[in-house]
């Protein structure tokens, strides 16, 4: 009856309440109770769990696409069209943390942030905390006055293509900073991460200006 | 979202945008970020030997509250002690530019930027002092 289950045995989310329903036990991570099917509301599991999937920073994103539709389908509306009013608001709840999950971990800026998160280190990417990193800010500085500074769409295009490398080339080092499991690595890395992808959409955005009035 | 008039003001005409030689002695600089909205603020200070700011530049890259902020601080320390400079208080910014609750964090912003100029200065006048 579970898909989670039988592709990914994880102790957090194969810890067992009682379904609401039946009384019978049920994973937390299990979106129907094995018993009597009804439907379970969501469980407290962490992301991966929920999805599904191994807890790494390098996710495989067809697989986890594959499980969160698998899991949305299951979960569909018209499913519950002729459930009880409790039915429906479960499935839904479920729908909202399955969502939660995967808008988290198919960000790969997010998902670092998450993981660092679940090893107890905080890294604020949507806070007010002040970045004290003069060697990360000068970066940032200079690669946004550069950008500036770009006056025709081929300098501009020369920009987008190495923030979208260094983009890449970010992504893999905070890979191996977590493996490593060098959290203040991965930490700063992050950080810079989130100046990157903004200098990424600033330079696409200034781009689109450049070219518009040719159309 | 709606900007107050002020915010527009200090954003279509930011006062004092540019740059000093950040080598200089009498120059202070300070550069602060909000990972937030991805901003990067660069507020500097130039010092009398009497310890008032003559002069104040910034460069900001991030969202029209976050030039706004830097924009009126560069403004309001012109004139100011280091000692006055220093205790220019986030909520004063914010009360000023009458920032909505999402946006307060820019004018933190602000106020950890001048902090940081007044600190680089004085780091530079006490090794100056120590040679």
């Amino acid at each position: 009856m579970n898909m989670v289950s039988e592709t990914n045995p994880v102790a957090a989310g194969a810890a067992l309440h009682p379904c609401w329903s039946c009384k019978g036990p049920v994973a937390n991570r299990a979106l129907f109770c094995s018993v009597c099917g009804a439907v379970q509301g969501p469980g407290a599991v962490d992301h991966f769990t929920r999805l599904g999937i191994a807890e790494t920073f390098e996710v495989d994103l067809r697989e986890l696409e594959r499980q969160y539709f698998g899991f949305q389908r299951r979960l569909h509306p018209d499913r519950f069209a002729s459930r009880t009013p409790r039915e429906r608001a479960l499935s839904q709840q479920q729908a909202v943390a399955l969502n939660e999950a995967y808008e988290t971990l198919r960000d790969p800026l997010k998902r670092a942030a998450y993981l660092l998160r679940r090893r107890g280190r905080t890294v604020d990417i949507d806070g007010a905390a002040t970045v004290n990193d003069p060697a990360l800010l000068m970066e940032a500085m200079e690669m946004r006055e550069a950008l500036a500074d770009a006056e025709s769409p081929a300098d501009v295009s020369k920009i987008a293509a190495k923030a979208d490398a260094e983009v890449l080339a970010c992504q893999c080092a905070i890979s191996g900073a977590l493996g490593a499991d060098d959290l203040d690595r991965a930490a700063n890395l992050t950080t810079r991460l989130k100046y990157l992808y903004k200098l990424a959409d600033e330079a696409r955005a200034r781009k689109a200006k450049m070219t518009r009035p040719m159309l | 979202m709606a900007y107050s008039d002020k915010v527009i003001d200090h954003y279509e005409n930011p006062r004092n945008v540019g740059t000093f030689e950040k080598g200089d002695q009498d120059v202070g600089t300070g550069l602060v970020g909000a990972p937030a909205c991805g901003d990067v603020m660069k507020l500097q200070i130039k010092v009398s030997a009497e310890g008032v700011i003559e002069d104040a530049k910034f460069k900001t890259f991030g969202c029209g509250s976050a030039i706004a902020s830097s924009s009126l601080v560069t403004e309001w320390v012109k004139g100011k002690t280091l000692e006055e400079a220093a205790a220019i208080k986030n909520t004063e910014i914010a009360q000023h530019l009458a920032l909505p609750p999402v946006k307060i964090h820019c004018s933190v912003l602000a106020e950890d930027a001048i902090k940081a100029a007044v600190a680089d200065y004085r780091k530079k006048k006490n090794s100056e002092a120590a040679e």
